[in-house]
């Protein structure tokens, strides 16, 4: 029983809360957003001083990668990329020397540039182009948000790139266990009909000063996750938005309710005005996906 | 719901800034600055409309400023966590 009334208290307008659900109080939404910060710090230094239980569950093939992109590419009049293994062995090398060293970026820490990998494998290109993608759980939502940016959609759909190559590597970064896509795209001078001339050179796309071939390094294997995937940051942490925006909607709602038919008058913001903003609120977090490209 | 049709141009001002909010999170996907400064302007759009709203009809105070204020930074702790584990 008295459970219950603390219940009514926090949820229901009632005297003992001035007519007003204890939980739409300045003291409570304040708590409320602390605690959400507190979450969010929790899920940040728990890698570094915790357990390695956050991480994304993937299931992503190379092969779907191409056959996806190829359809992109197929859909708007251009011929599909044809793979090339070395392209593909230089983006696995990409995507380990990310896990090793521990960044997300398109240059390493050191400064080295996505076309080392090209020219350590051997690749003479004459074009070059990187699209990376993290902590996404299939092949389709990546290509779909590369495809929703413009200068990654221009290096999909670039016509100046042949070849092809995925790298899809697993591992730990910066303490949580992802699946990161490295795309290469890549012509060679032998496959590529000298463009006269050349006006303006697509960002990420680099012609090769001067193709040097050098003995194929082998990419190092990335460091293991020490344990199994629990925690998927994104997932529970839109579900805690979810729930708080949802128990606060419902509570607005009974609240309008409430001091609409006892014709209570309060000092208080518009009951509809709130259900609108948290409403926006709502759908941003229906509409945000996990996934990161650069 | 008499209080919501008196009020309605001003809600309609309101939905439309929430909508035009909402509808570029999702054009702008995976844009993650672009929707940082929406989210951000859409926050201050809500506050100053609690402030107009209340202000033209002569019963803003203290207590309701700070309800919207505390409301959009709610909202924006949400956006912002959402944002950066996306």
């Amino acid at each position: 029983m008295k459970l219950f009334g603390q219940l009514a208290h926090l949820f229901f307008p009632r005297e003992s809360n001035n007519h007003k659900a204890k939980i739409l109080h300045p003291s409570s939404l304040v708590i409320l957003t602390f605690a959400l910060i507190f979450y969010q710090a929790l899920l940040t230094f728990l890698p570094q001083y915790g357990p390695r239980v956050l991480g994304y569950a993937a299931n992503i093939s190379a092969d779907e990668v191409i056959r996806l992109t190829n359809e992109k590419r197929v859909a708007v009049g251009l011929a599909p990329l044809q793979l090339n293994p070395t392209l593909s062995q230089a983006a696995q090398a990409k995507g380990v020397d990310m896990l090793n060293k521990d960044y997300w970026a398109h240059t390493a820490p050191d400064g080295t540039q996505p076309w080392k990998f090209f020219i350590d494998f051997g690749y003479k290109y004459r074009y070059a182009g990187e699209n990376l993608a993290r902590d996404f759980s299939n092949a389709s939502s990546a290509v779909d948000a590369w495809m929703a940016s413009s200068s990654h959609k221009e290096n999909m759909l670039s016509s100046k790139y042949k070849e092809i190559g995925i790298g899809v590597v697993e591992g730990d970064l910066a303490g949580v266990d992802t699946t990161i896509i490295v795309q290469f795209f890549g012509s060679t001078y032998a496959d590529t009909v000298p463009i006269s001339p050349v006006a303006k050179v697509a960002p990420k796309v680099i012609p090769s000063p001067k193709p040097i071939v050098l003995a194929t390094p082998q990419p190092t294997a990335p460091p293991t996750p020490i344990s199994r995937v629990l925690i998927s940051p994104f997932n529970s942490t839109k579900g805690i938005s979810l729930a708080t925006v949802g128990l606060l909607l419902g509570v607005l709602v009974v609240d309008g309710v409430v001091t609409s038919r006892r014709r209570i008058v309060r000092i208080g913001g518009r009951t509809f005005a709130h259900l609108a903003f948290l409403g926006m609120i709502l759908a941003i977090a229906l509409i945000l996906k996990a996934g990161q490209i650069i | 719901m008499k209080n919501f049709a008196k009020h309605l141009p001003h809600y309609l001002a309101l939905f439309g800034v929430l909508i035009i909010g909402a509808l570029a999170f999702y054009l702008f996907s995976y844009d993650r600055s672009f929707q940082t400064a929406v989210a951000i302007a859409v926050a201050i759009a809500y506050v100053a409309w609690g402030t107009v709203h209340h202000s033209i009809h002569r019963d803003l105070h203290l207590a309701v400023f700070i309800e919207y204020l505390l409301v959009a930074a709610l909202g924006l702790v949400i956006i912002f966590s959402l944002i950066f584990r996306t």
